[in-house]
């Protein structure tokens, strides 16, 4: 193997954490942008859809290619019930009220699955990927790439692609775009910020469901809180593009596997250091948010007093 | 930077001698109603509860299971990091996630030092607080630069960088202090429990004595807004690294604590050092209401202690454990959504509405004061 070899195929190897981690870092951002707090629940109504997937592989034997639409209407569906049942509900709710609303509904969904799915009493399961793991994708004679790999690419790459459109061309995403630069004024103007709040949170447990689908493909869904790692890059991500921009945290979740295989790759010839490279990625990643806090990409924002 | 002196100041002073010679009266009522007093009552009905059971179980009779104990134990632990986070998040408005790693700084500065370096465990406790003030004072140079959310993230990475750490370093650990003698005694769950005892009670007579010093005041004004509190000459910096430092030492503490306690912590598998560990401690600290010590420490149990001291031996929860857990996400839910000062409001809810039904009572006996 050449050093190119290895590079090329640890650096493939990333493609799949690449495509869920951009998948929930985009539900993260679109959270905080129209609701001005983070979701720790994102993980867990990623891993709610999940379930409810391998659940009806497993005991109806629906196929993924089907189960993953229920699994994404689960996944809307508690994203709607947090923002219309919770939220708007709440009588004093504010930033910091937010999150401690979806940390609530964390240890609810921690406790609610394993009474709702009977896979979630197996010891650890793996959900069955789109096709068989053995089929390969050959570039050369050291570089192969397995299928499910690219399909998870293109599969994440269209619905980035499609969410980044309605950003910028549909009415929703003008309504997402105003909401984020500020609410009160955007529902001054007319603009139904319910509506469009409601909307990205179910947009946001969609793209949970399948990240979470995507993830339990190629790592184990070895309890309910098995996206607490995605979660947590994700947040990164978000810090380390910064929240400026929509487009910042995408690059920002492309960059956080890259820079881990690129570790990985280092890895391979000083030995010792693959013990060392989870401590190695979250210090990279914490020297990049504490040389620019405000994010790498998009405007540097300015506090007002 | 922060003199000795002011610091002890600020440790020391408390009440009376702010705000001039307070009327006390000598009986048992008026000491009760001093905090000092609650806080020894506390401890003394903790005490007496470990005797009862420690007493019972040498007879044979089961008044107070150990298992209660043990639960009783880790949830007067957690107490102490939520006392400490509630210096943080309550008092001077820093959202912090890496609780976690912090407790396990502590737990494995205790296992380095008691079993494979054989340390007397003041020099143990010494090296523990060391690390964790240069962490301390790390996340306030941090705090500086960074706020909001994004130090909560931040510390929610640093927390994580610290757990794969200390996985790397060792996966698990177990302790064994048969050989260590702590003031002449052998260290068993039972001296545990009542170092943990006098610990908390330090811990927040410190801490009820800090928040209303001019320290407290200090990081109040802090919360509510940093640019009127650097106009009226707060140093950001000073107040800053002093609660990240307090925080980080009372989180690091608790894990000595948890480790001497429990005395075996697996980091690849349990939760302790995890994210979970961080939101609940911020979830226990909100629930209890952030400015109110007897408030954290409700929060604390009800997160905690519910769980494992009580609802553990009914039926319907035993045969299925998770239902627990959802029923604690619901009633955080519901005190954030209706009693924002979490449970402090709510007493002193309920408080206020016993003393107006009692005026309402005496009202209709004895007619209306003309």
């Amino acid at each position: 193997m050449t050093l190119f070899d290895n590079l090329a195929s640890t650096m493939l190897g990333s493609l799949s954490s690449i495509s869920v981690t951009v998948l929930a870092t985009l539900a993260v951002t679109l959270i905080f942008k129209t609701s001005y707090t983070t979701n720790f629940a994102q993980g867990i109504i990623s891993a709610m859809g999940s379930y409810t997937v391998m659940e009806l592989l497993v005991y109806s034997g629906i196929p993924i290619y089907y189960g993953v639409f229920i699994g994404v209407v689960v996944g809307v569906l508690i994203g709607l019930f947090i923002d219309l049942a919770i939220f708007r509900r709440g009588r004093y709710v504010n930033a910091i009220g937010k999150q401690i609303i979806t940390m609530g509904m964390v240890s609810i969904l921690v406790g609610a699955i394993p009474l709702i799915f009977r896979t979630a009493g197996l010891e650890s399961v793996n959900l069955m990927p789109v096709v068989e793991l053995n089929r390969y994708i050959t570039f050369s004679e050291n570089i192969t790439i397995q299928l499910n790999t690219v399909i998870y690419f293109a599969v994440a790459a269209v619905i980035v692609a499609i969410v980044f459109l309605l950003l910028n061309f549909s009415k929703w995403g003008l309504g997402v775009r105003s909401t984020a630069s500020n609410e009160q004024v955007a529902g001054m103007l007319g603009i139904n910020t319910t509506f469009i709040t409601a909307v990205s949170w179910g947009i946001a447990g969609a793209l949970g469901a399948i990240s979470a689908t995507m993830y339990a493909g190629f790592s184990q869904m070895s309890n309910s809180l098995f996206m607490t790692t995605i979660q947590v890059n994700a947040f990164l991500a978000c810090i380390l593009g910064g929240f400026a921009t929509f487009y910042g945290p995408v690059l920002g979740a492309v960059m956080i596997p890259l820079i881990s295989a690129f570790i990985g790759f280092v890895a391979i010839y000083v030995p010792g250091l693959s013990a060392w490279r989870e401590v190695l990625v979250y210090a990279v990643l914490l020297l990049l948010i504490l040389w620019k806090p405000q994010g790498l990409f998009g405007p540097r924002a300015v506090k007002k007093v | 930077m922060i003199t000795l002196q002011q610091l002890s100041k600020g440790l020391l002073c408390n009440k009376t001698q702010l705000y001039g010679e307070e009327k006390r009266s000598r009986s048992l009522r008026g000491a009760l109603k001093n905090p000092l007093g609650q806080y020894l009552l506390f401890g003394l009905i903790l005490v007496v509860l470990q005797l009862v059971s420690s007493l019972g179980s040498e007879f044979g009779i089961r008044i107070i299971p150990v298992s209660f104990m043990t639960a009783l134990g880790s949830t007067l632990i957690y107490s102490m990091v939520s006392i400490g986070f509630c210096l943080l998040l309550g008092y001077s408005g820093l959202a912090s996630l890496g609780t976690a790693g912090f407790i396990g700084i502590g737990s494995y500065c205790a296992f380095f030092c008691f079993q494979e370096w054989g340390l007397p465990y003041i020099v143990a406790i010494m090296m523990t607080l060391a690390i964790s003030i240069i962490i301390g004072v790390f996340v306030g140079f941090i705090s500086l630069r960074i706020e909001g959310i994004y130090l909560a993230i931040i510390t929610l990475g640093l927390s994580e960088i610290l757990r794969y750490a200390l996985q790397t370093i060792r996966a698990t650990v177990n302790i064994d202090l048969s050989n260590i003698k702590l003031f002449g005694a052998t260290i068993d769950k039972e001296v545990v429990f009542y170092l943990i005892v006098a610990v908390l009670l330090i811990l927040i007579w410190i801490t009820n004595n800090l928040i209303k010093s001019p320290t407290g005041r200090a990081m109040l004004a802090m919360k509510n807004s940093t640019s009127a509190a650097q106009a009226y000459g707060i140093s950001l910096m000073k107040y800053r690294l002093l609660a990240f430092v307090l925080s980080t030492v009372y989180a690091a503490l608790a894990g000595i604590m948890y480790m001497m306690y429990l005395r075996s912590v697996s980091t690849s598998m349990s939760t302790l050092f995890r994210l979970t560990t961080s939101l609940n401690i911020l979830g226990a600290v909100i629930i209890g209401g952030a400015k109110s010590i007897w408030g954290v420490l409700a929060g604390t149990f009800i997160v905690y202690g519910l769980d494992s001291m009580f609802l553990q031996s009914i039926p319907l929860f035993n045969d299925n454990p998770t239902l627990i857990t959802l029923f604690t996400g619901i009633l955080i839910i519901l005190v954030v959504m209706f009693y924002p000062g979490g449970l402090q409001q709510l007493f002193t809810l309920i408080r206020r509405k016993v003393i107006a039904l009692a005026a309402k009572r005496r009202e209709a006996r004895y007619g209306r004061d003309v």
